[in-house]
């Protein structure tokens, strides 16, 4: 039996959009397929040992949250950038995503520094990009789609080198001009939906807890799970997205 | 009782140049208005969004023109949760003083829906049929409707997450707030929820008057409840804020620890809550000059705030104690707010929810219930429900799977049934438990079926599934249609 340890990096400002769900998708899926989870909840300020953590969950924030914890990430940047390399998974969603680039620039034009693991920049736009969206993702081959929901006023341009996590079916993505959606760089994955992301999309979560026990030279023994509650929540969340309301 | 002097507000020029319309148009507006919604009633429908926008485009000004006729002004509500409670429970005042009331009771608190209020209760010749309104106002349409109307007193309940995709954040919400503020007329009065901490960092920058209420209570531990908690740095100094009590989510006794931000003074309190065995709230409520011993029939942590938001209002309208005791005790749940229905010796309970906040309360209020619990939660995600529905997962359902075996049937239904019965299922409920249709209707239909005489069906609806919902257990024959008065 596989055992990781989950970190959720300031649970209490960064948790906007249901980021609990995604949580908790981690969770319960790790304890239906007979992985072991252990969850440190990491505060501003609190000491973090990140030779421990296997999979770094950030959320969403507000700009007032999200300065505060871009300063307290400034002291921790060697050390995680030495996991990532390493292979350790990160999930970032919208304000956290934003923060693994270089930098933010807020609406009222500050300039938040970011943890430069991703070549990527966000800049404040003039109104927010707002929907349901399905990206087709290229962590599988053939492609998955993900669905979610996006609420985000930054437009985020990636550099040349760095992955898009998947190409925009329907919806805005990154910067509502280039099709793309989120960012990959290694195990490290940021992303602009939520919905909550996770639950609707379980092969994503299974990725992550996949990568994480590889991380940790764990067996990846995965059960075959019913998921089709979720499919079905996925499916209609799709022709939503598309624009197909069933009613 | 003060006489609002409303002709200060119409002396100002500005507002005449920008909006006058002449009395024929304003009429031709009332009359249309008026046919349609007597159009809206006979399709079956308590439509109130078309008849005061089809208004409105006649005569811009109506609302404030028709306001303005009023002979003790308006008093505005808004904040995210609270608001409907808040407005019957002031009416309710305000009826027992004797004064004539105008109410959208409906829950249609957008700038249409109050144009439609106002017409509905104004005569042909566009008089109008009232001393006073009391309108619940969505904090969207708050800024324009307070330059507006000019209102005489505005009472915000609190600031939660709600709706992130019509609002932005809350940092935005707070300045849709406060651009409202900025427009009060200096003789005005302010009333805010002191154990909120956005609302207290409010600026009343005219000369207006400034009320606070709060709750003053000892609670035992297990009533804290983190989830949901909104915010958490101090508004001056973005620093973390501490707490001696936190009542729920961010709402509580707060201070920073690093700058001199912290709970303000408190004119009007709460200080006693016992509930007894009949479901009956005792609670003592401190005027600044006396204290009132109350019985009142709403359930709550947040009925409580709404109680003593009501009791400010009336307070700061010079109405007697004596007076807003007996109508509090009289108080009934508003529409769609743990309404209760009856059918073959089944106690239907209905409750909206709309954000994590009040769902959470909702949900630890009707676990306090005893005996065996049967559950609808339908979420629809139309543009008046929100069509980010990313907050339940900010729900702690999980309280519910906790006391499973009090759970008899489990129902997800709604738009978004599928992505409920997924947010069941993670929260511990196994998926043969949970039945899952998207038919309101059906939801209704099983879930009476399945529960047995003596029991309860609670309800959670979100806004637009309740209007179907309550439509639908009309047909049924229980409860009034919601444009039928209370």
């Amino acid at each position: 039996m596989g055992a990781i340890n989950i970190y959720h990096l300031y649970p209490d400002h960064l948790n906007l959009y249901g980021d609990r769900g995604n949580m908790l998708a981690l969770c319960r899926r790790a304890e239906w397929h007979g992985i072991k989870v252990k969850i440190i909840a990491v505060n501003p300020g609190d000491p973090i040992n990140f030779s421990n953590c296997d999979l770094l969950f950030m959320g969403g924030g507000q700009d007032s949250d999200q300065k505060l914890v871009a300063e307290d990430l400034k002291g921790r940047s060697r050390e995680i950038h030495q996991a990532v390399e390493d292979n350790m998974v990160i999930f970032a969603v919208c304000g956290s995503y934003q923060l693994l680039g270089h930098y933010y620039t807020t609406a009222r034009g500050e300039k938040i520094n970011g943890l430069e693991i991703m070549e990527l920049n966000t800049e404040a736009g003039k109104s927010r990009l707002i929907g349901n969206a399905a990206i087709n993702c290229f962590l599988w081959d053939p492609p998955r789609t993900l669905v979610g929901f996006e609420n985000h006023g930054g437009r985020t341009f990636l550099g040349p080198g760095l992955q898009p996590l998947g190409k925009v079916l329907y919806g805005f993505g990154n910067n509502g001009s280039e099709k793309t959606e989120g960012a990959v760089y290694k195990n490290v994955i940021g992303t602009y939906l939520h919905g909550s992301l996770l639950p609707k999309n379980p092969w994503l979560t299974d990725y992550l807890l996949k990568k994480a026990l590889e991380y940790r030279h764990q067996e990846i023994y995965f059960c075959k799970l019913d998921d089709s509650l979720e499919e079905k929540a996925h499916q209609f969340a799709l022709n939503l997205a598309a624009g197909n309301r069933h009613k | 009782m003060d006489k609002h002097d409303k002709q200060l507000h119409s002396k100002d020029p500005g507002r005449i140049k920008q909006g006058r319309v002449s009395g024929l148009r304003l009429l031709s507006a009332i009359w249309i208005g008026k046919a349609l919604i007597g159009l809206t009633r006979i399709l079956g429908r308590g439509g109130t969004t078309l008849p005061g926008r089809t208004a409105l485009t006649i005569a811009p000004d109506l609302s404030y023109l028709l306001a303005n006729r009023l002979e003790m002004g308006t008093i505005i509500i808004t904040g995210t949760n609270g608001k409907t409670t808040t407005a019957a429970l002031i009416n309710g005042i305000l009826k027992e003083a004797g004064l004539r009331c105008i109410h959208n009771q409906s829950g249609s608190n957008l700038t249409w829906g109050i144009a439609s209020t106002f017409i509905e209760n104004s005569t042909w010749l566009g008089r109008i049929n009232g001393d006073l309104a009391v309108l619940e106002v969505d904090e969207g349409a708050f800024p324009t409707l307070t330059a507006s109307l000019q209102p005489r007193g505005i009472i915000v309940t609190n600031i939660f997450r709600d709706q992130l995709d019509r609002f932005g954040e809350i940092d935005s919400i707070q300045g849709l707030i406060q651009k409202g503020l900025d427009h009060l007329p200096s003789d005005s009065f302010l009333i805010i929820n002191a154990d909120d901490p956005t609302l207290a960092s409010l600026k009343n920058s005219t000369n207006s008057s400034r009320w606070t209420y709060g709750l003053e209570l000892k609670l035992p531990a297990h009533n804290f409840n983190n989830t949901g908690r909104d915010i958490k740095t101090c508004p001056v100094c973005f620093k973390r804020l501490a707490y001696n009590m936190i009542y729920f989510a961010h709402i509580g006794h707060y201070y920073c620890p690093s700058c001199s931000f912290k709970r303000p003074e408190v004119k009007v309190k709460l200080t006693r809550n016992n509930i007894d065995s009949k479901g009956l709230n005792h609670v003592q409520v401190c005027l600044p000059d006396q204290k009132l011993d109350l019985t009142i029939p709403l359930l709550g942590i947040y009925n409580l705030y709404n109680v003593l938001a009501a009791a400010t209002c009336a307070i700061a309208l010079n109405i007697s104690s004596s007076i807003i005791s007996s109508s509090l005790e009289k108080a009934a749940p508003s529409f769609g707010r743990m309404e209760r229905f009856e059918k073959e010796n089944k106690e239907i309970i209905m409750a909206l929810i709309k954000n994590p906040v009040g769902a959470n309360e909702v949900l630890r209020t009707i676990l306090d219930q005893p005996g065996n619990i049967n559950l609808i939660v339908a979420i629809n995600d139309r543009i008046a429900d929100g069509t980010d529905i990313s907050w339940i997962w900010d729900v702690d359902f999980e309280q519910l799977s906790t006391t499973k075996n009090r759970i008899t049937t489990v129902i997800a239904s709604g738009l978004r049934a599928f992505d409920m019965a997924v947010r069941f299922k993670y929260a511990g409920f196994e998926p043969e438990q949970l039945l899952v249709t998207e038919s309101l209707n059906q939801a209704i239909e099983t879930a009476l079926e399945q529960t047995a005489p003596g029991s309860r069906l609670f309800i959670l609806p979100t806004y637009t599934a309740m209007l179907e919902m309550r439509r639908y257990l009309n047909k049924l024959g229980l409860g009034k249609p919601y444009w039928g008065g209370s």
